[in-house]
C-alpha cells in the first residue's frame, strides 16, 4: 500500500526501503528521533520529502497532493499525538464542527455514540464544554472524533499516550476491531511495547 | 467666527513643559519608556516642522508633480513602518502588503477627493492633508491587523495543523483568524465612531474650527473623513491577510 524507498526528510531522518501492506494492524516501533512521527506525517502528505519518493497504492504521493490534496488526506488520515478540540464547544458540538470544517452534514448521534463508545469515552457528559476535559478523555475524544470521519487509512501517532493501561488496551481492541470489520488500515506509532506486542499485526522497526 | 490665533515661537515652546510630567511619572515609577518618549517627541517634532515647510512651499507653488510625489512618499513610508513592526513575514506576503495598503489607500483617496470633495487631485490642499489621514490609519489598521493575524496563528497553531490533518484547505482553517484578526485592526475606528462628539472632538474637526471654518462644515469633513478611513482600514486589512494567508502553504496544503 505504502512504500518509501529511499526517501530523505530535510537531512534529519532517511528512510531506504519500508513496505507497508494493506490491511490490519502496523505498528512503527523505533528509538526517540529515529523519524516515527515523520514517517506518518510524510504518508498524510503533510510534508513532502526532500528526496526519494512515497508511494500509496503504486502512485507518487505528491502527484496525488497535486491533483486532490483534501481528498487524500480525508482517505489516509492522521491523527497527532497532542489532540485538539474546540474548547468551548460541547463533545457533539465539537464531532459538528470537524464535519462543518469538511463540508458534511452533523454526524447522526448513534455514529457520535458508536464512535465515543469505541474510545471508551461514552461515560463522559454530553453538555460540558470540551476546554474541562482532562487530558486523557481529550485524547480519547479527540480519537472518536477522528473514527467518524470514516477514513480508509488512520495513522495513529501515540493514540493511548494519556490513557491508563487497562483503558489503552481496552481503546486499542475497539479499534482494531472497527478497522478490521470496515476494512481500513491502521499504522501506529507507539512507545509502549506491551500495547505493540499485543496488538501489532506487523511491525516496522526504524 | 473669530480669526485663527497663530502660536508664537514663546508660547508654543511651553507645551513641552507637559512632557515633564509624563517624564516624571515614568521616573518615578520606573517606566521604562523614557529614552522612547524623548525620541518620539523629537522625531514628531522635526517630522512636522519639515512637512510643514514642504507643504507651505508646495502650496505656494501648486503643480501636480509635487501633490503626486507628496503621496507617493507617504504611502511608501506608510508601507515601510508596516513592514518594519511585521519582520516575521514571508516575501510573498509583503509584497501582498505593499500592494494592498497602496491600492486601498490610494483608490478611497481618489472616490474622496473626486467624489466627495469634487475637486481635482492634483489639489494639494486637499489632497495631501486627506491622503495623510486616510493612508496613516490604514497603516495603524494593518500593523495591528498583522500583529493580531500573527499572533493568532502562532497561538492556534495545533488546531490549524489538525484541521490540515483531516483535509481541511489551508484557506478555510486559516479564515477564523483572518476575521478576527480584521475586527481587531477595526475595532479602535469602531469605538472612536461610537465616542464622537460625546467623549471627544475628533482633530480634523478641531482643526477646521480653529482656523475658522463654520462647526456644520467641519463635521460634514469628520463624518466623511471617518467612513473613508473605516473603509481604507477594512479594504486593506482584508486584502493583506485573505491574500497574504494564501502565500503561507503551497497547493499541496503543506507550510511553506
Amino acid at each position: 500500500m505504502f512504500t518509501l524507498d529511499n526517501v530523505d526528510y530535510k537531512n534529519i531522518v532517511r528512510y531506504s526501503d519500508v513496505q507497508i501492506s494493506e490491511g490490519g494492524v502496523v505498528f512503527v516501533c523505533g528509538k526517540s528521533g529515529s523519524g516515527k512521527s515523520t514517517l506518518l506525517r510524510l504518508l498524510n502528505g503533510t510534508i513532502s520529502p526532500t528526496s526519494g519518493v512515497v508511494t500509496y497504492k503504486g502512485r507518487d504521493v505528491n502527484a496525488i497532493l497535486d491533483d486532490d490534496t483534501a481528498a487524500y488526506r480525508r482517505e489516509v488520515l492522521l491523527v497527532r499525538q497532542s489532540p485538539y478540540l474546540f474548547a468551548d464547544k460541547t463533545i457533539v458540538q465539537n464531532f459538528g464542527a470537524f464535519h462543518a470544517y469538511l463540508d458534511r452534514p452533523y454526524p447522526n448521534e448513534s455514529t457520535v455514540n458508536d464512535c465515543l463508545s469505541l474510545c471508551c469515552a461514552d461515560d463522559l457528559s454530553m453538555t460540558n464544554e470540551c476546554g474541562v476535559l482532562s487530558g486523557g478523555e481529550r485524547q480519547r475524544v479527540f480519537l472518536a472524533v477522528n473514527l467518524s470521519l470514516g477514513a480508509k487509512v488512520l495513522l495513529l501517532d501515540e493514540p493511548t499516550s494519556a490513557l491508563d493501561t487497562q483503558t489503552a488496551v481496552q481503546v486499542m481492541t475497539n479499534i482494531k476491531a472497527h478497522c478490521r470489520d470496515n476494512g481500513m488500515t491502521l499504522i501506529v506509532v507507539s512507545h509502549d511495547s506491551a500495547i505493540t506486542e499485543i496488538f501489532a499485526d506487523r511491525v516496522v522497526t526504524l | 467666527m473669530n480669526d485663527i490665533i497663530a502660536l508664537n515661537i514663546g508660547q508654543f515652546a511651553l507645551v513641552y513643559l507637559l512632557l515633564i510630567v509624563v517624564l516624571l511619572i515614568m521616573k518615578n515609577r520606573q517606566i521604562a519608556q523614557t529614552k522612547l518618549l524623548i525620541v518620539a517627541s523629537c522625531r514628531m517634532t522635526v517630522q512636522l516642522v519639515l512637512a510643514g515647510l514642504i507643504l507651505t512651499f508646495i502650496f505656494e507653488n501648486p503643480h501636480p508633480a509635487f501633490t503626486l510625489a507628496y503621496l507617493a512618499l507617504m504611502t511608501a513610508f506608510a508601507v515601510y513602518m508596516v513592514l518594519h513592526r511585521n519582520k516575521n513575514i514571508n516575501k510573498r506576503f509583503k509584497v501582498i502588503t505593499a500592494l494592498s495598503l497602496s491600492l486601498s489607500g490610494i483608490s478611497v483617496v481618489c472616490f474622496f477627493i473626486t467624489a466627495i470633495v469634487g475637486v481635482s487631485l492634483f489639489n494639494a490642499q486637499y489632497t495631501i492633508p486627506i491622503s495623510g489621514m486616510v493612508i496613516g490609519n490604514a497603516m495603524t489598521g494593518m500593523s495591528l491587523g498583522l500583529r493580531a493575524f500573527n499572533d493568532n496563528i502562532t497561538a492556534n497553531r495545533n488546531q490549524i495543523d489538525t484541521l490540515l490533518d483531516m483535509g481541511v484547505t489551508p484557506r478555510k482553517a486559516l479564515t477564523p483568524f483572518v476575521n478576527a484578526s480584521i475586527e481587531t485592526a477595526l475595532l479602535p475606528t469602531l469605538n472612536s465612531m461610537l465616542g464622537m462628539g460625546i467623549i471627544s472632538l475628533p482633530g480634523m474637526m478641531t482643526g477646521q474650527i480653529l482656523s475658522g471654518t463654520m462647526p456644520t462644515t467641519a463635521i460634514l469633513y469628520q463624518i466623511a473623513i471617518i467612513i473613508a478611513i473605516c473603509t481604507v482600514t477594512c479594504l486593506s486589512v482584508f486584502l493583506c491577510l485573505y491574500l497574504g494567508a494564501g502565500t503561507l502553504y503551497n497547493k499541496r496544503g503543506q507550510l511553506l
